[in-house]
């Protein structure tokens, strides 16, 4: 059982679907491994959902529901009958080969290794990568210039502020400068997610914010 | 409005028509005719009744020129996939959320520069709530048919925040800047916001 979460707002903001993807990654595969989150998640969902029932109402111009369904009849049922999957589903799963050990893993000092994912997944300014730490090794202090968010996949580290483990979601802001260093026993692996440093205000969130482009 | 009564059982996946108030069910019953018998008719009413508030959350979103787009992504979505929905899990309106949530994500994507290379599905990342993948006891689920209340008891001013962030999809620093208050003050009222709206269901539930 993981014991280190989202923040509620960080879940709120995952719910409402204007986190960025990146960061949705990291919540979505933290809630793979946490029920209560998605104990939680399921509130915020039905939050949603209230808001869509007390909207004000706006007409529908394009077509009527007669003109609709004919569109709809005329269109071939996709192979896949349904977008909505029913498992519980990891993220991950289509972006890695079946076992850790198969990862094409970047030697970046004698104990750590890294496998990039920022090209297959994120814009502009983010950074998503899987980190390996060779059990019981140090990482080089460090801080970082935007958030980092890091969860857990096998094995855990401990650092200035507290010991991880599997499942668990920690953040790091600038203000933090630490030195995480792997549990004895096994590689730590984990998922790590480097937000853009930049700090955007207004309107131009948008424009610059690939997420949110138009 | 009826109230809807306390249930204790934890027993999941039971369905307990009795505790809902008769709109709530209404909507589980059309579904549910859609589903088995893809009768058009009552997907009529489900669509007469939720694309015009698909439209508002698609204007709401600053998606507005997708609008009728999202619409019809999201009515296909209903229709297909009616026969996934189950009452047990989340109400027909979050549901209905989740896939709209879902599909304003995918034009957004689509949209975008980044969609050549993606290899997660936002079904993926965002999962439809569904038989597998879903926590909630029937006591949740009864709480959350109490939320339109909590939500109108909220402080107004916790009440603008919490709608300008989740429902108009807006940057935390954007709602902050429209309100005029420092990005601290606006994470304390959601934060606040939160914690009144668990009370509020915890209390519903004695
Ligand atoms: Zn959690």
């Amino acid at each position: 059982m993981s014991g280190y979460h989202p923040d509620e707002i960080t879940l709120m903001d995952y719910s409402a679907g204007s986190l960025s993807l990146a960061q949705s990654l990291a919540v979505a595969v933290h809630l793979f491994m946490c029920g209560q989150c998605r104990g939680q998640l399921e509130q915020l969902n039905a939050l949603g959902g209230t808001l869509l029932a007390q909207s004000d109402p706006q007409a529908v111009e394009v077509q009527g529901f007669d003109d609709f369904m004919d569109t709809l009849d005329a269109k071939p049922e996709p192979q896949i009958t349904t977008k909505v999957q029913s498992r519980l589903y990891n993220p991950l799963q289509n972006l890695l080969p079946d076992s850790f050990d198969a990862i094409p893993w970047r030697k970046q000092t004698k104990d750590i290794a890294e496998y990039d994912l920022t090209k297959q997944l994120a814009g502009q300014g983010v950074r998503v990568a899987l980190q390996k730490i060779r059990a019981g090794a140090k990482v080089p202090p460090h801080s970082h210039r935007g958030q980092e968010t890091t969860v857990i996949l096998s094995g855990g580290f401990s650092d200035e502020l507290g010991v991880y483990h599997k499942g668990d979601f920690v953040t790091r802001d600038a203000s933090h400068r630490h030195t995480p260093t792997a549990l004895q026993n096994e590689d730590c692996i984990c998922l790590t997610v480097l937000d853009a440093p930049i700090y955007f205000v207004s309107g131009f969130y948008r424009l610059l914010n690939p997420f949110m482009r138009w | 409005m009826a109230q809807t009564s306390v249930i204790r059982s934890k027993v999941r996946h039971m369905s307990a028509p009795g505790t809902r108030d008769q709109d709530t069910q209404k909507w589980v019953d059309l579904l549910h005719q859609v589903a088995h018998h893809r009768d058009r008719e009552a997907f009529r009413q489900i669509y007469d009744h939720f694309a015009p508030r698909i439209k508002a959350y698609a204007m709401n979103q600053g998606v507005s020129q997708q609008a009728d787009e999202l619409v019809q992504e999201v009515m296909t979505s209903v229709w297909r996939s009616a026969d996934k929905y189950a009452d047990s899990l989340a109400s027909v309106s979050t549901w209905i959320f989740t896939i709209t949530r879902n599909q304003r994500i995918d034009l957004l994507r689509k949209a975008g520069r980044m969609q050549a290379e993606i290899k997660v599905e936002t079904e993926e990342l965002w999962q439809i709530p569904s038989e597998d993948n879903t926590v909630s006891s029937i006591q949740q689920l009864s709480a959350q048919r109490h939320l339109s209340k909590s939500i109108s008891e909220l402080p107004e001013e916790q009440m603008i925040a919490v709608k300008k962030v989740y429902y108009e999809g807006k940057t935390h620093q954007e709602v902050a800047a429209e309100l005029n208050i420092p990005l601290g003050t606006l994470k304390g009222r959601l934060r606040l916001s939160m914690q009144k709206l668990r009370v509020m269901l915890e209390a519903k539930e004695l």
